[in-house]
């Protein structure tokens, strides 16, 4: 077999050398407690207190408007139930949000609404773009506030952030965004689009699995999600993984410093993918192709006449990974919810293949990609076993 | 390294074993664990298909250096399998689910996926042998399950392997710690029905068909000669020879000798009622080529029956009807009719009815 291929970045990506050297002598000889008053502990705190500036500065944002999380998913918890069990003494009850958002927004708004919140959830279009005319209607006085991701994670679609945001304060809502996706690939200005908070994480983009953050907009109240401690002004009370977050900043730095080339250099590699599959299986259905903005790492593709179950043990068993719809608690695979909200049939939809790009990818690997899925498709319609 | 094999893994003794068996016979093997349930919220531990089981599935094939997948079954299972159950108990009979999980889940849309990464084979834990094109009773008679597997294609058969059809129950449990896979190699055995929370089969029924369903309304118990003594509150509470919770008094045992839902009634009479002489039983699925009327034969009307002799009388279609010759007890619709000739699994059926009489009854 040849060497196996990593077309599953939307997921995780490899941790980047640089940001490995430089969170190793925070395991080492630089392991204080931030909180401590000794030499130690101070010097771990000016380590975080620079990794706070840092990613600030990714963002546009001022240090005290980021909190560390252990993640994304942390990270929008804290936006949607922290905000909304502030607001909903205020006679802001409701939470407005879209279908196609990650389980990890879903399932908060979700645990707010069993908690005693109006649960709203906007149309989207069929190429996968939030309605904002739905979103409109559905924003009113009451409503505390309103979540829209950036780029859908599972299909790639750029949402229309900075309108959205613009009518959600309109109507005097809090607008978050889980910018997950985004960060490194689109620009993300907290000067430029007014939301007032923002979910990122480290690992998407080169840092290690558990550190994230949560933008706040300084004078936005957020009830915090953990008690028992002061840090990070006591939203985010516990020891600081300090190491982490060196690893995140840093790790922000490059993927900013090398957002344009990298931008274009995965888009042509997506584009290449996209075209060589279209070419050898035209009626497969790319979701969200056609729309407005398209994330460049993320293919999402259905071919009528296979299951996404099968393709994928196939694929891996033939060293190329990719994945599909959202994996259970078990690791099984149901078909995916963005896909159904964008209406796609459910036979598609679980057909579905997310291949996504990153730092791996090169123009060999998708061509093989490209004929190792194109083949697996003749033979899952009946034509003839492949060649291992 | 010899051809891909797919290991349907439980996460319990035998289907590991199964899989670490295949491995050092160098099969290229893949486990697989199936879903096909989802209980809302996580219950105690299940026998299979719970999360526990999913983890000690990949577990092992942690261990044995396997990549190891959860497929997605649930929707075909809940057809094929759980709306039969609920349906089945619905009409009257009682069902044996694991027959028709094996029909269809395993050997036949597990099968689909094992063909997506060119397996060869398919293989699972249970005890029973294939040879040569031809399914047999697993060596150790006291855990034969071929009486499950009489559903399966028949083509099928040669491409299934069965590693631990050839051993007993305690050798595989040695084989699990010789290889090291402490995790399940003292995990007690299953026997509940896998998707039937804490052994109680009305519940899902129930869920189903709603608390109002007639198989779970109230009905009369009565006598074969119509007479009412009692009342009970389900009928899909009983099985053919059952004789817990019938009413009492009677100067002899009562059983459970017939069940019907137009009434809503559950008839129950002595041991001689229960009594049958022949058997008739529909979707007869051949395992080797049909035999015709009068070919004699050995036959089981539930696991663990010891073989009772028989003789085909009638062959219709997918139905068939046979003599026996000692009468049996307790032929229960909807449990499985399978045809041995010595420890060779002829092939199998539902049973529709018991017969009385023990010659045909003649279409009139």
């Amino acid at each position: 077999m040849s060497a196996p291929i990593y077309l599953d970045h939307a997921a995780t990506t490899p941790v980047r050398p640089e940001v490995l050297e430089a969170m190793l002598p925070f395991f080492g000889p630089r392991f204080g407690n931030p909180s401590s008053m000794h030499r130690w502990g101070r010097d771990a705190r000016t380590a975080l207190d620079e990794a706070r500036e840092r990613v600030a500065r990714c963002l546009g944002a001022n240090p005290d408007e980021i909190c560390f999380t252990s993640g994304g998913t942390e990270a929008d918890n804290i936006a949607i139930l922290g905000a909304w069990r502030v607001r909903r003494h205020e006679g802001r009850n409701a939470i407005v949000s879209t279908p196609i958002e990650h389980k990890a927004v879903l399932g908060a708004v979700h645990q707010a609404a069993h908690e005693g919140a109006d649960e709203r959830l906007c149309d989207v279009s069929k190429l996968g773009v939030v309605d904002c005319d739905s979103f409109a209607t559905l924003l009113r006085d009451d409503t505390a506030i309103a979540s829209v991701m950036w780029i859908n994670n599972e299909i790639g679609t750029v949402q229309p952030v900075a309108e959205l945001a613009q009518l959600a304060k309109a109507k005097g809502a809090l607008f978050h965004t889980d910018g997950v996706q985004a960060f490194g690939k689109i620009p993300i200005d907290a000067k430029a689009i007014p939301f007032d908070v923002l979910s990122v994480s480290g690992h998407k983009i080169g840092a290690p699995k558990g550190i994230g953050a949560v933008f706040i907009r300084r004078g936005t109240m957020i009830e915090p999600l953990f008690h028992g401690g002061t840090q990070d002004r006591g939203r985010r009370p516990g020891t600081e993984n300090v190491a982490a977050t060196i690893g995140f900043a840093r790790a922000a730095e490059l993927a900013l410093a090398e957002r344009e080339e990298e931008w274009n250099r995965l888009e042509r590699l997506r584009n290449r993918l996209e075209e060589a599959i279209l070419a050898r299986v035209p009626d497969a259905t790319v979701h969200g192709r056609g729309a407005p903005q398209r994330a460049p790492h993320i293919l999402n593709v259905s071919v009528p006449g296979t299951d996404s179950e099968s393709m994928l043990m196939a694929l891996d068993l033939r060293g190329i990974a990719c994945s599909a719809g959202s994996a259970c608690q078990s690791g099984s695979i149901s078909p995916s919810h963005v896909l159904s909200a964008m209406g796609v049939s459910p036979e598609l939809a679980s057909a579905a293949i997310r291949m996504s790009l990153g730092s791996l990818s090169t123009d060999a690997s998708i061509d093989r990609v490209a004929e190792v899925f194109s083949a697996l498709v003749a033979k899952a319609r009946g034509a003839a076993p492949v060649a291992s | 390294m010899k051809e891909r094999v797919l290991v349907a893994m439980s996460g319990g003794v035998d289907s590991s074993v199964a899989a670490a068996m295949l491995v050092e016979q160098g099969y290229d093997v893949v486990g697989a664990t199936m879903k096909l349930f989802c209980h809302e919220g996580d219950l105690p531990d299940r026998p299979c298909c719970s999360l526990d089981s999913v983890n000690d599935a990949r577990r092992v094939c942690q261990s044995l250096g396997v990549p190891h997948y959860v497929l997605n079954l649930e929707s075909a299972f809940g057809r094929d399998v759980v709306d039969d159950f609920v349906q089945e108990y619905a009409s009257g009979r009682t069902p044996i689910p694991c027959v028709r999980c094996n029909t269809f889940t395993k050997f036949r849309d597990l099968l689909v996926k094992a063909d997506a990464i060119d397996a060869t084979w398919i293989a699972t834990g249970h005890y029973a042998r294939t040879i040569d094109g031809e399914l047999r009773r697993g060596l150790d008679r006291t855990k034969d399950q071929s009486y499950f597997l009489w559903g399966i294609d028949r083509s099928v058969l040669r491409r299934m392997l069965l590693p631990v059809g050839a051993q007993t129950k305690l050798e595989t449990r040695t084989v699990a710690h010789r290889l090291g896979l402490e995790v399940i190699a003292e995990k007690v055995e299953s026997q509940d029905i896998c998707f039937v929370p804490d052994g109680d089969h009305t519940k899902i029924i129930r869920q189903r068909l709603g608390d109002d369903a007639p198989a779970l309304s109230r009905g009369p118990f009565v006598l074969s000669n119509g007479s009412t003594v009692g009342t009970h509150d389900g009928f899909a509470r009983f099985t053919i020879g059952q004789r817990r919770g019938l009413p009492g008094g009677f100067r002899e045992p009562m059983f459970v000798v017939d069940i019907r839902p137009r009434d809503r009634a559950v008839v129950i009479g002595p041991r001689e009622e229960l009594l049958g002489r022949g058997v008739v039983a529909r979707a007869i699925n051949w395992l080797v080529d049909a035999p015709g009327v009068g070919s004699r034969l050995s036959i089981q009307i539930r696991h663990r029956a010891a073989p009772a002799r028989a003789e085909i009388v009638r062959v219709d279609g997918d139905e068939i009807e046979l003599a026996l010759d000692e009468p049996v007890a307790a032929i229960t619709p909807g449990q499985s009719l399978v045809m041995y000739d010595g420890d060779r699994v002829l092939g199998g059926g539902l049973i529709e009815r018991g017969t009385r009489a023990s010659l045909p009854i003649l279409a009139a």
